[in-house]
């Protein structure tokens, strides 16, 4: 029985999405013969082939576009095995393949095999990071006047709005620093980095992407701020030591005058 | 009056905006008729691609072309893209909105490719039938174009240029007519390129694609890669012949050329169109079709809409 086109179709992306040689596989290649009509030239298992190859290449050379620090740890062929095992398990569903790797840290925290899978799993994050703060929507920077005008009553209750081209990553490895390293075309082997955690603020200026390492109250007080906390909460939850608390009376005027020069802060809101 | 029906400008001769050309295409400004851009890699929030785009539509007019509709899939089309797209078109102020004759996935997967349609009136109703919607639905007269293939269904029942003529007549919308493809999937399906060409419906030619391509022997593959062939080019005029003076783009996405190479590209296609308005107005005779094809070496070759996305991958300072 001929099958509708829907179902047709249907089949067709499992054919397309198969991780090996149509011709290998009898369920496919039986698939082939029976909807594909070939020619004098290919048969129809080849004709299905070009597109089930194209579907591989495109994908996996989407991935290593996007993540040329992550490829960069594993080499040639875990970089591939890693590919390969991220599309037979992740389905692409965006129209856009800036969406594909979306979800490969996630995918990166469940592989154990993978070597050096900590390192991984920041270098994941980061590059994904520097994706999504790429295209984030534009806001124009707050004036340092507005945060100044803020009358002093009023500090504790205001909120500020962080910038949707920000985002705030805690990491064990720096890996910011090992990607630099990775893309500058030496010949000279790159180290792999001792642990050595980190706080990192990704964000955009003047369409520029950087990255900046903040110190763990800052970065609490920041994280709090963008979870839409107003300052004075944020404060207290980054204030959670004595220490912390030194650090956050002498350093918050700097800490905000730097963050909304630097386009971190794009609103504030006082009731 | 429909909006398909409303006049179509010639907008002359255009090239792909593609990101290695930003910066010499921003400094020179250089004589080009018209951009076509890749309607997904701006249909994002903001940042360098929209900051580009809006610089370029200050000097220069701009069509839209997307590759990610798969109108013919099983899926019926997605809502929130095709808002984004109708947004865009109010930025750009495109004068129409293409995007190909195909199908891109099913059950929410979405393979990123231009898969070919079974010829079968039933996909016939299926296409008409959005195509109608989404043009009702942008606002803005809406095309598809014919894409290359390298397969064929056993299930067809209409050759190529009938599925796509008859869609295009039911549904009241364009056709953007890649005399490309028409030569490789000629090649691909052993069908007579002629013929395609002079079956379709000229009047709802709106645009026209040309682009090099990739000759592996047993197959042709469009990678939009090198200067347009002779034999593109001769199927090129006697297409202008039969339509008139239609906007026309070159596509060059893989190994990109420097600007001024594009350029001179898109001025060889301007002759091909001049000759070929030519010998519509019978100034001249058509010269004999040669539509052998050279056979060349070929590596494994992807084919690539738009050439490469401008990304976070080569930015980041710290």
């Amino acid at each position: 029985m001929t099958p509708s086109l829907s179902e047709l179709q249907r089949r067709m992306v499992g054919a397309l999405r198969h991780d090996g040689a149509l011709a290998t596989h009898p369920g496919w290649n039986q698939f082939a013969l029976e909807h594909v009509s070939g020619n004098e030239r290919l048969s129809p298992t080849e004709q299905l082939e070009i597109y089930r190859e194209q579907f591989w290449l495109r994908h996996t050379g989407s991935l290593v576009e996007d993540f040329p620090g992550l490829s960069g740890i594993l080499g040639q062929a875990d970089w591939e095995k890693l590919a390969e095992h991220y599309l037979r398990a992740v389905t692409p569903d965006s129209y856009t393949l800036r969406d594909l790797g979306s979800r490969l840290p996630e995918l990166i925290e469940g592989a154990s095999w993978l070597p050096h899978q900590a390192l991984c799993l920041d270098m994941a994050r980061l590059e994904l990071a520097y994706i999504e703060v790429f295209d984030a929507r534009d806001t124009p920077p707050l004036a340092p006047e507005r945060l100044a005008a803020i009358p002093e009553a009023a500090f504790a209750e205001a909120r500020l709005v962080i910038a949707p081209s920000v985002r705030l990553l805690e990491l064990r490895y720096p890996v910011a620093d090992l990607r630099r390293r990775l893309r500058a075309e030496s010949d000279e082997p790159v180290a792999i980095p001792d642990e050595s955690p980190l706080q990192l603020v990704v964000y955009r200026r003047e369409l520029g992407l950087w990255d900046m390492p903040v110190s763990p109250v800052a970065f609490t007080f920041l994280s709090g701020l963008a979870a839409g906390k107003n300052l004075g909460a944020a404060a207290e939850t980054a204030a959670s030591t004595a220490e912390a608390e030194s650090e956050l009376g002498q350093n918050i005027g700097a800490w905000l005058g730097e963050w909304t020069t630097k386009g971190l802060v794009c609103d504030v809101l006082v009731d | 009056m429909a909006i398909s029906q409303a006049m179509k400008p010639d907008l002359g001769v255009g090239v792909g905006l593609r990101v290695p050309h930003y910066a010499a295409i921003l400094r020179e400004r250089p004589s080009v008729d018209f951009f076509e851009i890749i309607s997904e890699n701006f249909m994002v929030e903001g940042g360098k691609p929209l900051y580009h785009l809006e610089r370029v539509l200050e000097h220069y007019r701009v069509v839209q072309h997307g590759v990610s509709l798969g109108i013919a899939g099983p899926d019926e089309p997605d809502r929130a893209y095709l808002t984004r797209l109708k947004q865009l078109a109010r930025r750009t102020k495109t004068p129409w909105v293409s995007d190909h004759f195909c199908w891109s996935g099913a059950g929410g997967a979405h393979l990123h490719d231009l898969l070919p349609i079974p010829y079968t009136p039933e996909a016939v109703r299926r296409t008409v039938e959005r195509a109608r919607m989404i043009q009702d639905f942008l606002e803005v007269p809406f095309a598809l174009e014919n894409t290359s293939s390298y397969l064929t269904y056993r299930s067809s029942t209409l050759s190529e240029w009938e599925f796509i003529s008859e869609i295009a007549e039911r549904a009241d919308i364009g056709l953007l007519f890649d005399v490309n493809n028409v030569y490789v999937s000629a090649f691909n399906h052993g069908f007579d390129a002629e013929t395609f060409v002079r079956s379709v419906p000229h009047s709802r030619i709106w645009q026209i694609h040309l682009a090099g391509h990739t000759n592996l022997g047993k197959y042709i593959i469009d990678t939009h890669r090198g200067s347009v062939i002779e034999e593109v080019l001769a199927l090129y005029r006697q297409t202008i012949a039969l339509t008139g003076a239609v906007s026309t783009l070159i596509e060059w996405d893989d190994e990109i050329p420097e600007l001024p190479v594009l350029l001179a590209e898109a001025e060889r296609a301007r002759r091909a169109r001049d000759e070929g308005l030519a010998l519509r107005e019978g100034r001249t005779l058509p010269p004999a079709a040669a539509l052998a094809t050279p056979i060349t070496a070929g590596e494994k070759s992807v084919w690539k809409q738009g050439g490469p996305r401008e990304s976070a991958a080569s930015e980041v300072s710290g």
